[in-house]
């Protein structure tokens, strides 16, 4: 991707062909086929060398605003992320080096996570620590039990 | 003593004396041999001979020790990532340890000169002094590129990204190949100063003569010095490419001036002093190989029997660099960390004179040395080729918080303007909020916003300052998304 093609070009309509290509009708619909597959990994199956992980999370978010799920693409992001810094799971000893892969992960969710969702993305995260999940804990996707405890959907 | 008789002798002299190699460091025994040719002489001089190869057995023996090498695995083709880098970040130390040997030892024999009463020390009121001084001067910023080597390859092992362990490989190739051409001609300035010294002591000389042939000879080094010194890669390769024809002169010019000596000392009946002394200098350079008497001794084999053999790059009967230095060196190329035409100057000085004349080194010898068509097409991505020698560089780590990063150690070889990177204006413009990317309207998804909220609630919640290879890491994580190609140039201003 160093030649930057990703940028070049109308993004949105190459992300859809490639979607559709895929068979799916959406993106989010491409992604949860691949729940907990960080971002990076599904942007290089739309395109090596022409799409670009951050582009697939900025298309991901467009299509929850309209269907009203942000919360749900946020714990989405979550999953993805935490399989690529805390893939074991949630640590068994919570020592330093271990402390920071959990760290890494919950700032590049919140680094990840729109306006409008930082501050309940910070409450989930404090929780995260004060009422640590059972060790090897690894949501598999935005469904995950305690992952929805932690960020419930408003409606709920 | 007749002219005549008097260069048998010296040939004798050198054979004898001039071959021993120049008080190796203790321990290094099994240690790989760096150029300066240590351990090369032996099989040079007939004592303790590699088997000798024929020509025409070459190709076929390449082959064998091709296939044997693909077999093994490591820095092999298929190799996988970490494998391989691995395998370059081992090469990359060693390298820099044999390096740093060649420049302890001239540090030694720089000593030792400094303080020589008889010679540079006291002649001419300390007038040479200066001249060690110059070497001194030039050991300080090689020793200072090799330990910032070590420090990055150190860095890399800490990563866990095997795409920023490479990059952070590839900073430290640039430090590592410029003081490995450094040391080449550091060798030759201190065999010219053991010559001055020698010459000095002995008075056979005129002082202020050879005062002046010193200053030209260092007016000849200082260039290709101080463009290795500049690490400006541009500069450092064309000089590496240079250095050849460049200790080709200095060679010539060494021996015009003993031969100036000798003539001298002939008239002054001292004979026979100057046969212990100044021809029976051990030489620490190259250029042991490339005088004409030592020459002389293996005539016809010289330029012609260039050829890879099982132990190493051969010439006639006599290694130029063993076979566990072509395949650390092989590593480096292939992994992109040193560029083949240094690592080829390097060998064509250890080869000699011969070599220098000629630009090329053979084909088998340059794929032994882990040139093909990625290592090419790796040179010309990252030259001129895609337009990527105009696009504007970029700190990955935003400017506008280098106190943080050096509060958390981003200085000196690590200082974040290391890490920048050339992106093309869209990409550019993109990643920093523009273009029509943004599908979603509630993310800004602007890079050093992005990456700094990151990397400080990263940090908030391990409780602690981050160390540089955690933030590497992140960063290098959160470059991936972005699609930002994990190959670092240093900032150079605007």
């Amino acid at each position: 991707m160093s030649d930057g093609r990703a940028w070049q070009g109308n993004v949105k309509a190459r992300l859809y062909e490639r979607v559709r290509e895929r068979g799916y009708d959406s993106l989010t619909a491409f992604a949860e086929a691949r729940p907990a597959v960080p971002l990076h990994l599904l942007a290089e199956e739309l395109g090596k060398d022409d799409v670009a992980g951050v582009q697939v999370l900025s298309g991901l978010l467009a299509e929850a605003e309209r269907r009203k799920q942000v919360t749900r693409f946020v714990r989405d992001v979550f999953a993805r992320l935490w399989s690529q810094s805390v893939p074991e799971g949630w640590p068994a000893v919570l020592d330093d080096a271990n402390r920071f892969k959990v760290a890494e992960a919950l700032g590049s969710w919140f680094a990840y996570t729109p306006e409008t969702h930082k501050e309940r993305v910070d409450q989930a995260s404090d929780a995260l620590f004060i009422t640590p999940p059972p060790s090897g804990w690894r949501p598999l996707g935005p469904d995950d039990e305690l992952l929805l405890t932690l960020l419930p959907d408003e409606e709920a | 003593m007749t002219s005549r008789s008097l260069v048998v002798l010296l040939v004798l002299a050198l054979l004898s004396n001039g071959c021993a190699p120049l008080t190796p460091p203790p321990g290094r025994g099994t240690h790989l041999r760096y150029t300066h040719g240590e351990g090369a002489m032996a099989a040079w001089a007939g004592s303790t001979d590699e088997p000798t190869l024929l020509e025409s057995e070459g190709p076929q023996r390449l082959n064998r020790l091709q296939g044997a090498r693909e077999a093994v695995g490591p820095g092999g083709a298929e190799a996988p990532e970490w494998q391989s880098t691995l395998a370059a970040h081992l090469a990359l130390l060693r390298a820099v340890d044999e390096v740093s040997a060649s420049t302890r030892s001239v540090s030694r024999e720089l000593s030792r000169l400094r303080a020589s009463q008889q010679g540079i020390a006291g002649a001419g009121n300390g007038l040479f002094v200066r001249y060690v001084e110059y070497g001194e001067r030039q050991l300080l910023w090689m020793d200072a590129e090799l330990a910032a080597a070590a420090r990055l390859a150190t860095a890399a092992s800490q990563v866990e990204e095997p795409g920023m362990q490479l990059a952070l490989l590839h900073l430290a190739g640039p430090r590592l190949e410029a003081a490995m051409m450094g040391s080449l001609l550091l060798a030759v300035w201190c065999d010219f100063l053991r010559l001055t010294d020698d010459v000095l002591s002995r008075r056979f000389y005129s002082v202020e003569r050879l005062f002046m042939d010193m200053d030209r000879f260092q007016k000849m080094l200082e260039p290709a010095m101080k463009a290795l010194a500049s690490l400006e890669p541009a500069q450092v390769e064309a000089t590496a490419d240079d250095v050849p024809a460049l200790v080709g002169h200095l060679t010539g010019e060494f021996e015009a001036l003993r031969e100036t000596v000798r003539r001298g000392a002939e008239n002054l009946q001292k004979a026979l002093v100057l046969k212990e002394s100044v021809e029976a200098l051990t030489l620490v350079s190259a250029l042991k190989f490339t005088l004409p008497a030592l020459r002389a001794a293996a005539p016809a084999t010289l330029g012609t029997g260039f050829m890879v053999g099982s132990g190493g790059v051969m010439m006639g009967t006599r290694m130029v660099v063993s076979a566990e230095w072509v395949e650390m060196m092989r590593r480096l190329v292939r992994a992109g960390v040193l560029s083949l035409p240094a690592v080829s100057a390097a060998v064509r000085i250890q080869a000699g004179q011969v070599m220098m004349a000629h630009g090329e080194l053979p084909r088998g010898v340059r794929e032994a040395l882990g040139e093909g068509p990625e290592v090419r097409a790796m040179r010309v991505t990252g030259r001129t080729g895609a337009g990527m020698a105009r696009r504007p560089r970029h700190h990955v780590m935003p400017e506008e918080f280098r106190e943080w990063f050096e509060q958390r150690g981003f200085t000196g070889e690590m200082d974040i303007d290391q890490f920048c990177v050339r992106l093309e204006q869209a990409h550019h413009q993109a990643i920093h909020g523009g273009g029509n990317w943004k599908l979603g309207r509630t993310w800004p998804g602007e890079w050093n916003r992005m990456i700094m909220e990151a990397l400080s609630k990263a940090e908030s919640r391990t409780g602690r300052m981050l160390t540089p290879s955690e933030v590497l890491g992140t960063v290098a994580k959160r470059m991936q998304d972005y699609g930002i190609p994990m190959k670092f140039i240093p900032w150079r201003g605007r």
